[in-house]
């Protein structure tokens, strides 16, 4: 049922002519299964990428902090690191959104988006403001900036997820609150290190979990 | 007979290859969300004129909405499937279901 383009070849039948039950089935089946893939906006390979992410850029900077005593911020190698590998993971996210929301629209997803923005905005500004009050390199440039976006953002997404009724994604988002809760008590070197490995096992967690959610979709 | 009965009792409207696929493709986005001509052409890969013609159909069965902005060039078309439609497509898809375990 499927064409040399890859989309479903529809079956001969036209207006009036027999369409045979079992042909419809297929060929619906198929249809809902390429459209899912092509609008799919969080493919495992974007959440498998993460985990790379996290621990390359997070791993990097504890690298660069683990033996430094008292602490003094990550050198300019590994914010280097970091942010080239952020931006690497960025161009990636655009790629495989643009590709899911080609010729899409949808007045919820634009304020889920401002909103999202206005909060990871706050977050970071939030980090300014606590350098101002406290300035110390540890809580602002060691803790903070590697668990106040996992705690905040996870909790947005976490109650987000929640009235969309969705427990799995809720429960992803609520364990990235309690890693970044818990990974603070390791200190400001020590955090990188923990958010690096916890991150990325979390995420690898969240990439197996998607694969079986598309594998429902695919033979449910 | 009986069963050429029951495979008249499935949506005319959706029961059509090409209007399958296209409700099929629209249901699934999220609820709410429209889909561009253009891409849902390229994705169902049939020509302007049938597709016009297959949505308009599904249009006045208010299975679908359809909302044109701008002019000329710059025009856009966006289809989405209404709540009517949705709901006729899981009539259709249990209908379907059922008959295909009676055969």
């Amino acid at each position: 049922m499927t064409g040399k383009d890859g989309t479903p070849q529809a079956a001969t039948a036209e207006e009036g002519e027999v369409f045979d039950p079992r042909d419809a089935a297929a060929l619906f089946e198929e249809t809902t299964r390429q459209a899912r893939s092509r609008f799919d906006l969080m493919p495992p390979i974007l959440t498998l990428a993460a985990a790379v992410t996290v621990l390359v850029a997070y791993g990097a900077v504890w690298l660069s902090v683990r033996d430094q005593h008292p602490y003094s911020g990550p050198t300019g190698t590994a914010l280097a690191v970091l942010y080239g590998v952020l931006a690497v993971w960025i161009v990636f996210v655009a790629t495989i959104l643009h590709r899911s929301l080609s010729g899409r629209s949808s007045r919820q997803r634009r304020l889920e988006a401002v909103v999202f923005g206005a909060i990871w905005i706050s977050i970071y500004v939030f980090q300014g403001a606590l350098y101002h009050v406290v300035p110390s390199q540890a809580v602002a440039f060691g803790v903070y900036p590697a668990v106040g976006p996992l705690i905040i953002g996870g909790a947005a997404a976490a109650g987000y997820e929640a009235a969309r009724e969705k427990p799995a994604h809720a429960s992803f988002a609520v364990a990235t609150v309690v890693l970044g809760a818990f990974a603070a008590f390791a200190g400001p070197a020590d955090v990188w290190g923990v958010v690096a490995i916890g991150g990325c096992a979390l995420l690898l967690v969240g990439t197996a979990a998607l694969l079986w959610e598309r594998r429902v979709w695919h033979h449910g | 007979m009986a069963s050429r009965m029951r495979v008249e009792e499935l949506d005319p409207l959706i029961h059509v290859p090409a209007r399958l696929r296209i409700v099929a493709t629209l249901a699934a986005l999220p609820e709410g969300d429209t889909l561009s001509f253009t891409r849902l052409q390229g994705m169902i890969g049939l020509t302007p004129g049938n597709l016009i013609t297959h949505l308009r159909k599904l249009e006045e069965a208010g299975y679908i909405a359809t909302e044109k902005t701008g002019n000329g060039a710059a025009s856009l078309t966006t289809a989405r499937l209404t709540h009517r439609g949705r709901t006729a497509l899981e009539g259709y898809t249990a209908a379907l279901r059922q008959l295909i375990e009676g055969l």
